[in-house]
């Protein structure tokens, strides 16, 4: 099975680390590059500033762990999604902003690839992890809203990317699609 | 019977909600704040919670693992990477 990760920020970079002993080929999609300010939230490390995202943690899976991941530097719009997500049998979204999350689920839809969403409030309080039947993007309540960057919220992301990497390794290991909502208070799966 | 889940500054509880499945997004929302300053949902508990503390959340619909028709009531999810 093939899996594409689209954004390797910080639920992206953090879920793609946990998935590295799936019996899987990974591949992660970002246009964006390692910036110092990454390391507080972000799965890369001082030598990853300024590389492409998604060639650092190609890197990265490979020096640290053996593992062979493919990194494809590029922005996911609807002209090209198609040929992002081709030869794949899972999407995972962990893009931050709706409007990429909705090319990405247009795209996955048309071409019949199953989509797993991820995201996070911006206070660091919540995750959510959805399947994209069950999964309306939100959209930020204004311009500029304070994100996860900062690093403070190191808990929650790794708590949502863990559970991100546990429905993935699900849905590889018995093709079970379980949704699950993260909070402070612990993990709890919906459907 | 719905279960009301509420999520509040990375707390989350839930709570009988003797309503139909099909209250609007509004009631919910207002319920929820009468439901967490009483102390409703066991382990979330803030008597003098604002009256607008959930006007940006969001209310979904969906079943639980046992069929039981669940709502959420939970902050926006906009950011990942």
């Amino acid at each position: 099975m093939r899996i594409v990760f689209c954004g390797a920020g910080a639920l992206g970079s953090h879920a793609l680390m946990l998935c590295r002993n799936l019996e899987a080929d990974l591949r992660v999609v970002d246009f964006d590059r390692v910036e110092s300010k990454n390391l507080a939230a972000q799965w890369y490390v001082k030598q990853s500033v300024g590389k492409h995202k998604a060639e650092a943690v190609r890197l990265q899976l490979a020096n640290f762990y053996g593992v062979k991941a493919e990194g494809i530097v590029a922005r996911l719009a609807a002209t090209n999604a198609a040929q992002l997500l081709a030869g794949c049998e899972l999407a995972v979204d962990c893009f931050d902003n709706a409007d990429s999350r909705l090319v990405l689920a247009a795209a996955a839809r048309a071409a019949g690839v199953a989509l797993l969403h991820g995201a996070l409030a911006a206070d660091g309080t919540f995750g959510l992890v959805r399947w994209d039947q069950r999964f309306v993007p939100d959209r930020e309540d204004g311009e500029g809203q304070p994100t996860c960057e900062g690093g403070e919220h190191l808990p929650i992301i790794g708590l949502t990317a863990a559970t991100l990497a546990r429905a993935i390794a699900d849905f590889v290991g018995s093709a079970l699609q379980r949704d699950y909502v993260v909070s402070l208070s612990g993990v709890a799966s919906q459907v | 019977m719905t279960i009301l889940n509420i999520t509040y500054q990375g707390q989350s509880a839930d709570y009988d909600l003797a309503m139909d499945y099909a209250t609007s997004d509004g009631d919910i929302r207002r319920i929820a704040v009468e439901v967490v300053r009483s102390g409703g949902a066991r382990g979330l508990h803030v008597p003098n919670l604002p009256t607008d503390a959930f006007t940006s959340y969001v209310v979904d619909r969906l079943r639980g693992p046992d069929g039981q028709p669940r709502i959420y009531l939970r902050p926006k999810v906009p950011f990942g990477a």
